[in-house]
């Protein structure tokens, strides 16, 4: 044998567990702590080697450190699938928290926190207690985070034994490892907690500055992202907060720079004296560029943080510009990102350099790269009016070298510069005429036949040119088709001379009669109507000026930016998304909601994280599962309240006013379920649910594009279902470029294709766009967005018709975990989903309240819910002309309920 | 806090796999992986670093050509992760000498025991091989260095690190040596990286140098030690608003510093008087102390190009650099690259006659030049030409369609910003002690481009 570690991995041809259950017995030391390693070497590939779990535990009691740490590696994977041995190892764990040795304590303590089992939890806490107060800081500095692993498994427990106050008094430890762990520990507690644990007090303050002079460089980054949530009184407490801070802007860590900028960014806001301010910006310059001088990997973390404090505080790097000049080796991330922050920084007085850049960057040969040099350029003409002329004469130079994507690159920014400046620079239009058959790609394409559609009168030939295009209008994508159109039109009005008006006659034709595509044929309709009976009001109406553009291309929404800028130094800042768009604790607990019908129909999810961690008992996995219950829990009461949320923007009349029909990109209420996630749809995000609105169903949807090319051509239908919801009109969807996200409302029409059978919530929908494989998901249909707005009935229609129903048409059933608190919170609750209240009466301890509601074709349903207030179980009764629907509906009111 | 650390191998087997939270799966590394690879199979792109599948973030950096990947659930820095990962390799390289697939399978007993201490329940405890001593028992087994295939410098480079070929010492910091005696020694490495890119005239556009003073100390007992750099040496652009201010400063001798930082282990209490350092260097390589220069300096190299065209379907390249540092100073492993243009499709190349070391090569994949030079000697000038073959007629305009140059080079005992250290005294515990002490400079191109 070599004697490496390695030999450890070989196989015999024997039973491999037999033999080293026999050597895991042997009464041999050494042996015993080979056979040990050859159990973790096994584990760590992945192999089972639970069945020795009493094997190994017998080797736990030993003076060996290097063999007792391997047992307890061992126990952390395994104790979880063997709850019931692993209380065999409890003795030793609490022997070993009192042994003379700190290490072992530590190491004792340590593990047992890993160990995810309730039994032991119990066993924990003395030692806990013990370790909290040891006299050496290791021991503390361990015991520290072990509170926070006990709060994880056991909130309740945390507080009764009152480990929090033994936590907050470490904060005052001598030891600053100790501090760091206690603050990180408080820190983590009270992100879970929905209680003030963890307050930043002006005490706390200015005794964590002070730990902060000794931390370990990991320590002070935990202790200056715990402050950066203290909000000084006023501007001399901030002042002297950043004095304190500032000296951690020469530390050779990354992560202590950033956080040490993200704390003094904070407190600037609240310093009036522009003075200070001024030289606070001066001193944070130097450490911001020093960061482009690490690894590249941290160089991208920087500059998207740059990129959010350029645009706050612009003067900050406003001469430091030749910094972010592309290196010739930069990974493409970081060229991509220095791209952005160029032009951001580009000004009047250095646009000569960075075009000069650009230039250089637009002949490079990585293609993604040039294609954004050159829409740089285009956007410096529109952000710097001074400079506009001298990017078209870089962009035209640029088209001169005739390489194709460069110049269909060029030509779509230089509409926008059209755009920008009307009437400025039309004598360029030549030379983009040039180029004509040399442009296949849809946005060039469109954007050359903007053009020549908005200059008709200015180009001789501007018939001739458009015409090229028609022959194969059919086979043009929409986006093309579009343009094309509205140019025609254009050419049309400005010249309506013969030629033209055939090309009319035959776009109209193609755009109405030949095409599939409902924008299209819309917009042909519009046209057609505005040309047959008014062509000034045509005129008026396509030839209007149109607003002057600027570019915002990347600019930020500016409460956006302050929320970002508040979480500089965190993923938030790299990802350029609030935290609650992507940290997923938030995510988990939604999915607990819709996990039964993904289960149904979304095969593609067994793909996603939380499948996985549920099938195989390989150890990570089972500790996975261990985390469960915990994770349920905050889930529990946010899930539901995200559905009468819902309801009540989507079914309040009265206040319809204020919820705007084109959401924002990132909703304001609760985000829509994931049905296809961006793993599934090779990058295409696809989350929608039902609501109702206004009176009518809407489908509101939202697409994400995580993939790297932008898509278009958006389309959707649905397969028959039992209510016949189909879509009312075309999916809007614009071009949705990569990295960005669209929302949309898509009217649903009842009653189109309705599925014979019997009635289900099932709704399965296919979104196809332009450059992907079209998209099969399922979706739920809560039976109450088909509830009319007119279902409420007097009291005397209620009894009649409750009479005239036969007795077979009355279904009942109990929901036993559903409890009504109030009978007003209820009833005003079960109002926003369309069910009125009719009539209460009490009946020994019990309330019985009726209610009605009614689904589209009048069908109406006669509800009578049976309850003892604050006491759980409902019983709910119905009566309809339709009761093979009352299972859909027991639903939806369990559901509404339990909320 | 961090939920996982792994470690990949090129192919993306998983050679190191810690838990610490168990809220993310363990398909982690597999989905990883292949977001990684379908990155860069969907057009040629680079993953970031830093990117988030399906609720997981999972942070990144490549070491030695292994991906060192961390996973999170929560909105946590990531500054702080990617360093943690370079800081992981630094320790575990501290402990096994040698970092690499080998020795990581070799030692996994050790490298699990570190990662333990390094990380508790996702936060980190510490990443100092000093301190992590007094906590790690198992012993590490050495891999034969030399049977791996030379970590050249420009390999080094590429991996985009920090690490550099002066301190490419493949031993333990905790192994005794096979005598069982360990040589007191301590190295001091002053490592740039330089950055010009030269205008089609030869004008210099930008330059800048990324120094770092690296130590790697195998002294016992942890003296104390004092560094002392030029006295001249000042730090800020005194009273310069801009980079491109280089008025007056050039050529004066003075060594300016737009910025620079320290380890923590520095005390900088006479670093304003007499610019000394003094600290207690623990174990391990560390930075003492990284440092910026946007003052002008003298290029090593100047690069010459000449295109000119012969026939609608050929041309010839004449490509010539110059070396211009002292001819006492030999630089090695120079690359010359140019991209040629995309229609090229044969090239033949004539050296310079008597040319050795010398090799030239036409990359059909990326249309790419490549010269490169064993060594160069200061003063000298080398020359090759180039004639190419073209499949189409160019579009007039080869100069736009070709280059720009880019060069790289490792040059020892050269530094272009002349930071020096003067001395470097060790607190002496008897008269006998003198270890030895090994400053090194060494001076490699980052980005070193000419435009033509």
């Amino acid at each position: 044998m070599s004697g490496h570690d390695s030999k450890y991995f070989s196989t015999t041809k024997k039973g491999e567990i037999p033999e080293l259950k026999e050597e895991l017995n042997s009464q041999y030391k050494d042996k015993r702590k080979d056979a040990v390693k050859k159990v973790i070497a096994a584990m760590t590939v992945g192999k089972d080697v639970s069945s020795l779990f009493t094997d190994v535990v017998n080797c736990m009691q030993t003076e060996n450190l290097e063999l007792k740490k391997l047992v307890y590696l061992y126990l952390i994977n395994y104790a979880k699938s063997q709850p019931d041995l692993a209380i065999l190892a409890v003795n030793t764990f609490v022997k070993d928290s009192q042994d003379p040795n700190p290490l072992i304590r530590a190491l004792a303590v340590r593990t047992m926190g890993c160990i995810r089992v309730d039994k032991i939890t119990e066993y924990l806490c003395d030692p806990l207690q013990r370790c909290l107060k040891d006299d050496d800081p290791y021991v503390r500095k361990t015991a520290a985070i072990c509170v926070a692993k006990l709060y994880d498994i056991n909130a309740e427990l945390v507080e009764d034994r009152g480990f929090l106050d033994a936590l907050k008094d470490l904060i005052s430890d001598n030891n600053p490892m100790v501090v760091a762990n206690a603050v990180a520990a408080l820190a983590e507690i009270q992100e879970s907690s929905s209680r003030p644990i963890f307050e930043i007090t002006s005490h706390t303050l200015s005794k964590l500055l002070t730990a902060l002079n000794e931390c370990t460089e990991w320590g002070q980054v935990f202790i200056l992202d715990a402050l950066s949530k203290y909000k000084a009184a006023d501007a001399r407490e901030a002042e002297n907060i950043v004095e304190r801070v500032t000296p951690r802007l020469q530390h050779a860590n990354c992560a202590v720079v950033l956080s040490a900028v993200k704390m003094i960014l904070q407190q600037m806001e609240l310093i009036t004296s522009t003075d200070v301010v001024r030289n606070l910006c001066k001193k944070m310059a130097p450490p911001l560029v020093t960061l482009l001088s690490a690894e590249p990997e941290i160089q991208y973390v920087a500059l998207r943080n740059i990129n959010l404090i350029v645009q706050k505080r612009p003067t900050i790097l406003a001469h430091e510009i030749k910094v972010f000049f592309c290196k010739y080796n930069d990974p493409i991330y970081v060229k991509m990102e220095k791209l952005e922050i160029m032009i951001k920084l580009a000004s009047d007085r250095n646009i000569d350099q960075v075009l000069l850049e650009f230039k250089e960057y637009a002949t490079e040969v990585d293609v993604d790269f040039v294609r954004k040099a050159v829409r740089a350029i285009g956007r410096c003409a529109i952000k710097l009016e001074r400079a506009a002329e001298r990017c078209i004469s870089v962009l035209l130079e640029l088209i001169k070298i005739k390489v194709n994507y460069v110049v269909q690159e060029a030509i779509i920014v230089i509409k926008d510069i059209f755009r920008r400046y009307p009437n400025t620079y039309e004598s360029i239009i030549a030379t983009l005429c040039e180029s004509l058959d040399t442009l296949d790609e849809p946005e060039a394409k469109a954007s050359m036949i903007w053009i020549i559609g908005e200059y008709a009168e200015r180009i001789d030939n501007a018939d001739e040119l458009l015409e090229s295009f028609l022959e194969s209008f059919p086979e043009e994508p929409p986006q093309v088709q579009l343009q094309l159109l509205t140019a025609t039109v254009k050419l049309f009005l400005k010249k309506p001379t013969e030629g033209p008006q055939q090309m009319i006659q035959v776009v109209l034709n193609n755009a109405t009669v030949e095409t599939d595509n409902p924008d299209l044929r819309d917009r042909a309709y519009i046209y057609w109507r505005l040309l047959s009976t008014d062509p000034e009001a045509a005129k008026d109406v396509v030839l209007a000026e149109k607003p002057v553009i600027s570019d915002d291309s990347n600019q930020l929404d500016p409460s956006l930016l302050d929320e970002l800028l508040s979480n500089i130094a965190t993923l938030s800042s790299v990802y350029h998304k609030p935290p609650e768009a992507f940290v997923t604790r938030v995510k988990t607990t939604q999915r607990t909601d819709e996990e039964e019908y993904a289960d149904a129909g979304e095969q593609g999810l067994s793909d996603s994280p939380a499948r996985v961690a549920e099938s195989g008992a390989s150890p990570p996995a089972s500790a996975a599962h261990a985390q469960h219950p915990a994770a349920r829990q905050p889930a529990a009461p946010a899930a539901p309240a995200a559905l009468p949320d819902l309801l009540d923007l989507g079914m309040d009349n009265s206040n319809s006013a204020i919820v705007s029909v084109d959401q924002p990109a990132t909703p304001a209420g609760p985000p829509l379920p994931v049905l296809v996630p961006a793993s599934t749809g090779q990058g295409l995000q696809i989350s929608a649910q039902l609501i109702r609105r206004d009176g009518q169903v809407f489908y509101s949807m939202m697409f994400e594009n995580n993939t790297q090319v932008p898509l278009d051509g958006f389309m959707i239908q649905f397969n028959k279902n039992t209510f016949g919801l189909a879509a009312g009109g075309p999916l809007q969807v614009p071009q949705l470029l990569p990295g960005t996200s669209a929302s949309t409302l898509l009217p649903m029409v009842l009653f189109q294709n309705i599925s014979p059978g019997p009635p289900s919530t099932l709704l399965q929908v296919a979104v196809k766009n332009n450059q992907q494989p079209v998209w099969y998901f399922t979706d739920k249909i809560y039976f109450h967005v088909l509830f009319t707005e007119d279902g409420r009935m007097e009291r005397s229609t209620f009894l009649e018709t409750w009479k005239s129903l036969p007795d077979s048409n009355e279904v009942s059933k109990d929901f036993p975990a559903a409890v009504i608190n109030s009978v007003e919170v209820t009833l005003d609750q079960l109002a926003l989903s369309n069910m009125f209240f009719i009539a209460k009466r009490k009946h020994a301890n019990q309330e019985v309240l009726y209610l009605s509601a009614k689904i589209p074709r009048g069908i109406p349903f006669l509800i009578e819910l049976t309850a003892v207030i604050g006491t759980p179980g409902v019983k709910c009764a119905v009566k309809t002309p339709s009761p093979e629907m009352a299972p859909l509906f027991f639903e939806v009111v369990e559901t509404l309920l339990k909320s | 806090m961090i939920s996982q650390f792994f470690v990949l191998s090129q192919r993306g087997d998983s050679i190191v796999f810690r838990d610490y939270r168990g809220d993310v799966p363990k398909g982690s590394a597999e989905i990883f992986f292949r977001k990684v690879k379908f990155w860069k199979e969907d057009g040629g792109e680079e993953a970031p670093p830093v990117f988030n599948v399906d609720g997981v973030n999972y942070f990144h950096v490549k070491v030695v050509g292994l991906l060192f990947v961390a996973t999170s659930r929560t909105n946590l820095s990531p500054s702080l992760v990617l360093e943690l990962l370079q800081r992981i390799g630094r320790v575990i390289k501290d402990y096994l000498g040698v970092l690499n697939e080998d020795s990581l399978r070799k030692n996994f007993v050790l490298v699990y025991e570190l990662l333990d201490e390094v990380i508790d329940f996702g936060y980190v405890q510490t990443t100092s091989t000093e301190i992590l001593k007094s906590y790690i028992f198992n012993e590490p087994i050495m891999v034969d260095a030399g049977r791996l295939p030379p970590l050249g410098p420009a390999a080094m480079f590429m991996q985009g690190t920090k690490r550099m070929p002066g301190t490419a010492i493949t031993q333990s910091v905790v192994a005794n040596e096979p005598g069982g005696r360990k040589r007191e020694e301590i190295f001091v490495d002053i490592i740039e990286k330089i950055s010009i890119t030269f205008s089609s005239s030869g004008y210099i556009l930008t330059s800048e140098i990324d120094g770092t003073i690296q130590m790697k100390s195998y002294l016992t007992g942890n003296p104390e030690i004092r560094l002392a750099l030029n006295e001249d040496l000042s730090i800020g652009r005194a009273g310069g608003r801009s980079v491109y201010d280089y008025g007056g400063s050039a050529g004066s001798g003075a060594v300016i510093l737009d910025d620079c930082n320290f380890h923590e282990s520095v005390h900088l209490d006479s670093f304003d008087v007499d610019r000394t350092l003094t600290l207690v260097p623990p174990d391990g390589e560390f930075p003492v102390m990284n440092y910026r220069i946007t003052q002008e300096f003298k290029p090593p190299f100047r690069i010459n190009t000449l295109i000119e065209e012969a026939g609608s379907l050929k041309a010839e390249v004449i490509l010539k650099i110059r070396a211009e540092f002292p001819s006492d100073i030999t630089a090695n492993t120079i690359l010359v690259q140019m991209p040629l243009p995309t229609y090229t499709s044969r090239v033949s190349f004539e050296l310079e006659p008597g040319a050795v070391g010398q090799t030239t090569d036409f990359k059909e994949s990326n249309k790419r030049l490549e010269w490169s030079l064993k060594k160069v000697l200061g003063g000298s000038d080398h020359t090759l030409r180039a004639k190419l073959t073209f499949s189409q007629e160019s579009h007039g305009n080869i100069t736009k369609e070709a280059g720009p140059v880019s060069m790289t080079f490792t040059i020892p005992m050269y530094n272009p910003s002349r930071l020096q250290v003067k001395y470097l005294q060790i607190a002496k515990k008897s008269k006998a002690y003198n270890p030895y002490r090994w400053v090194r400079y060494v001076t490699q191109a980052n980005s070193y481009v000419a435009r033509i």
